[in-house]
């Protein structure tokens, strides 16, 4: 994803990850992945479920983690009003947004200044 | 002039059948089970998952039919491995079809206000992204 970051740069796109992680998972991911994002934890699911992206699957969260569910993954491509231009979802977790997906989004939507 | 006993011949000829079966589920569930690793390294998950079961299935049934016939070990312990590929990655691909929740985020929304804490251990709130486009990636974990 960080290969997009010239295109996120161009566009002025803030990039915000959620992921059920502790932050000390996250910061190991980021130093994994040198990314420059902020990366949010929502071990409450909060947010996930604010954005009504709670997974209903079958054992949706991993055993022993501590928490109760897991996001359904979803990008999502939010304007700068706040509204939702573009959302893609992986029906499968082993299948994600790929950055052509992503670039393709952001081509269409959002112009470069 | 000796002959054998007709129970025991059927016997083998039935072991033939079950061995042979043995062997054919554990190509069958090899053979699967390869072209379904090939297609995820390429992160390219088969829409058609229903064709892979079918055959992970297969595979299942002529496992359990090698038993069935009465097997040798070299068709009863491959006949062991395929069933148990043949279930289980029926039933990973089963648990990792997702839901959404009732009442989801769509294009035209407006998104919520949340706050949240960052990897530094920092606040975050969603008004700070007011003003720029954002993308927002709901990941599923780190596992």
């Amino acid at each position: 994803m960080e290969e997009l970051r010239p295109e996120f740069d161009q566009r002025g796109v803030q990039v915000v990850t959620i992921s059920t992680d502790r932050p000390e998972e996250i910061r190991r991911e980021r130093e994994g992945h040198g990314l420059q994002a902020r990366m949010l934890s929502d071990r409450d699911l909060a947010v996930t479920d604010a954005f009504g992206l709670r997974n209903q699957g079958f054992h949706s969260a991993p055993p022993g983690d501590g928490t109760e569910a897991l996001p359904v993954p979803t990008s999502l491509l939010i304007d700068r009003e706040g509204k939702v231009l573009w959302m893609d979802q992986s029906e499968n977790y082993q299948r994600r947004s790929g950055p052509e997906v992503v670039l393709a989004a952001l081509r269409e939507h959002l112009r470069p200044r | 002039m000796s002959s054998m006993p007709e129970g025991r011949t059927a016997r083998d000829g039935s072991k033939k059948v079950g061995t042979i079966l043995g062997l054919l589920a554990f190509v069958i569930a090899a053979v699967t089970i390869a072209l379904w690793i090939r297609q995820i390294n390429q992160v390219d998950i088969p829409e058609n998952r229903t064709l892979f079961v079918c055959f992970f299935l297969l595979a299942v049934a002529l496992g359990i039919g090698a038993f069935v016939f009465g097997t040798r070990w070299f068709g009863g312990v491959p006949a062991v491995i395929a069933i148990f590929i043949g279930s289980f990655l029926p039933f990973t691909i089963a648990i990792s079809r997702q839901e959404v929740a009732a009442n989801p985020i769509r294009v035209g929304d407006s998104i919520p206000s949340f706050t949240a804490v960052d990897d530094q251990g920092k606040r975050f709130d969603s008004d700070s992204l007011y003003g720029t486009p954002v993308l927002i990636k709901f990941f599923r974990a780190h596992w």
